[in-house]
């Protein structure tokens, strides 16, 4: 049974901006579902709209089967990370959650238990004008942990985190599934979720472009030619008159079209040397490039 | 609810928003008293009316301050992003805002009340000081009687509506500096031009029914000057400018977006 269910959802700024088209979509319950997209493409509009603090111009949004503002005290059933600088400057970490905890009818226990789980117990007493933006972050998922939700959405959580930061994330996102819970996460940068998604949604533009399992979308998606050539400027013009889509870096060829023996064969029939040919699957990124690319020539 | 009063509380408590109220009545209400009653000669403070002008000095300042503080307990909201947690754990908007309201105005109402009898021991321990005749409405049976209370209840009771009018401001126009300086110009300004102009007009603005209801008459007066409103006029005026701006607060603040 889906926990988020969104269906043609819209959201216009003013007459020019068009955040969110006609969106629809839904989360399956024990997963965690990767809300990809490049800067401004609509994700965080639509996870705002999922906790009613945008209203939506057009179609509907349920979360645990109702709207966010009916559910009973709606912060221990879903926790939202929606912005790592929202707290006030000058006060203290531990006193940032206990406000949150006491306004929803969390038990103040909680506040230092969330903080423990995400490492801040060493810094809940400074002031938060003193954390890093990865400290923030942390600080900013316990708020969306305080009252053990069924339900988290997280809005670019590893923004401001180092690369240990990023790799602890991912080990909690994967802990948080084990325990059954339901995870919407976004990101912009694809490597971030890659290996801790189930399930992907990508949206561009405001428009959702795909949905489904990785494995799914991956089985759909041509898989990439990697060559390497000292002539690769050569090969990269005739494969491209031969329709090919190449990128090239130096002597590096991203090749998707041609398999990697047609690759071959142009090379040996224009007598260019290749140094390396091979054949990968298709990372996230590379889906999510094909998908856009797809859908912006229709 | 209490949930939300606990909340508010703490938030007060954890920043210094609050007692930086509290410093700066006292700043602006005991600094010039002491000033005026040390160094102004003693006929001008003698009698009646020359304390309670010592007295009066500053303290008409403290309310200005309710105000601002009032804007400020909402704005921040809005400056510093908290917005967000707060409508997280409390989606019901109408109740955030009548919480803030009510607490902020309990709070400049207390403040007010500490600085009127700071002001009021410091009046109290220079008259003894210098030898100066106390006057009679710093006796404990005059401070104690049922209309000297009435009075001091009302001078409470209008900077916590003043206060409760800033919070009102603040949720309708969420832009701190803007607010602030406008609410300031047409409280201290524009707001008295208009009266010193067009009295009939003046007193019916809302600084100035606020301030009626510790200085207006017990009743409608007809002795040729101006006639001010009755406090019991200014007291339903001034709920209607807060219910007005309150209303108008919780209209935008339920249909905003929070980015």
């Amino acid at each position: 049974m889906p926990v988020i269910e969104v269906e043609h959802l819209s959201k216009r700024f003013g007459r020019k901006i068009l955040a969110v088209d006609d969106v629809s979509f839904a989360v399956e319950a024990g997963t965690i579902t990767g809300f990809l997209g490049p800067n401004g493409a609509g994700k965080t509009t639509t996870l705002r709209m999922l906790v009613d603090l945008v209203r939506p111009t057009a179609g509907s949004v349920r979360v645990l089967g109702g709207r966010y503002r009916e559910l009973a005290r709606p912060a221990t059933r879903v926790g939202a990370l929606l912005d790592a600088s929202g707290f006030h400057p000058g006060r203290s970490g531990r006193n940032a959650l206990r406000i949150v905890a006491a306004a929803a009818g969390i038990d103040a226990t909680r506040v230092d238990a969330a903080l423990e789980m995400v490492e801040l117990t060493g810094a809940a007493r400074r002031a938060v004008k003193g954390y890093s933006m990865g400290m923030k972050q942390r600080l900013a998922l316990a708020c969306a942990l305080l009252g053990d939700p069924e339900v988290l959405l997280l809005d670019e959580p590893a923004n401001g985190l180092d690369p240990e930061g990023i790799r602890w994330l991912r080990g909690f996102l994967r802990a948080r599934a084990a325990e059954g819970r339901t995870v919407l996460v976004s990101s912009h940068v694809l490597a971030e979720v890659e290996q801790t998604v189930d399930d992907v949604l990508i949206i561009s533009k405001g428009k959702l472009l795909a949905q489904g399992p990785i494995s799914r979308l991956a089985a759909g998606a041509a898989p990439v030619v990697r060559a390497r050539s000292p002539q690769a400027e050569k090969l990269e013009a005739l494969l491209k008159a031969r329709g090919a889509a190449v990128n090239r870096l130096e002597a590096a060829l991203a090749i998707r079209g041609p398999g990697s023996a047609e690759v071959g064969e142009v090379a040996h029939a224009n007598g260019l040397v290749l140094h390396e040919l091979l054949t990968e699957q298709p990372s996230l990124e590379d889906l999510f490039l094909q998908i856009a690319g797809t859908r912006r020539e229709q | 609810m209490i949930d939300l009063i606990r909340a508010e509380v703490l938030k007060l408590r954890s920043t210094r928003t609050a007692l930086g109220l509290l410093i700066a009545a006292i700043v602006v209400s005991v600094g010039p008293a002491i000033l005026v009653m040390s160094l102004f000669p003693r006929d001008l403070l003698e009698g009646e009316e020359g304390a309670m002008a010592a007295a009066a000095t500053g303290l008409t300042l403290v309310p200005v301050l309710a105000v601002v503080f009032g804007i400020l307990g909402m704005t921040n909201e809005y400056r510093h992003g908290t917005i967000t947690y707060t409508y997280l754990a409390t989606p019901r908007r109408l109740l955030v805002i009548a919480v803030k309201l009510i607490c902020y105005a309990l709070v400049g109402a207390a403040v007010m009340a500490i600085t009127a009898l700071l002001v009021v021991a410091v009046i109290a321990l220079v008259t003894a000081l210098r030898g100066i005749g106390s006057p009679s409405w710093l006796d404990t049976a005059t401070v104690s009687d049922a209309e000297t209370l009435r009075d001091i209840g009302m001078f409470l009771v209008a900077v916590g509506f003043m206060t409760g009018f800033g919070v009102g401001l603040g949720a309708l126009f969420r832009a701190q500096v803007p607010t602030v300086a406008g609410v300031l110009i047409w409280a201290l300004a524009i707001e008295n031009i208009i009266t010193a102009v067009r009295p009939g007009v003046g007193i019916y603005l809302p600084f100035t029914v606020f301030m009626q209801l510790n200085f207006g008459p017990t009743a409608s007066t007809g002795d040729g000057g101006l006639q001010l409103l009755s406090r019991p006029e200014a007291f339903l005026l001034s709920l209607a400018y807060i219910a007005v701006v309150s209303t108008a607060a919780v209209y935008i603040s339920m249909r905003r977006d929070v980015t």
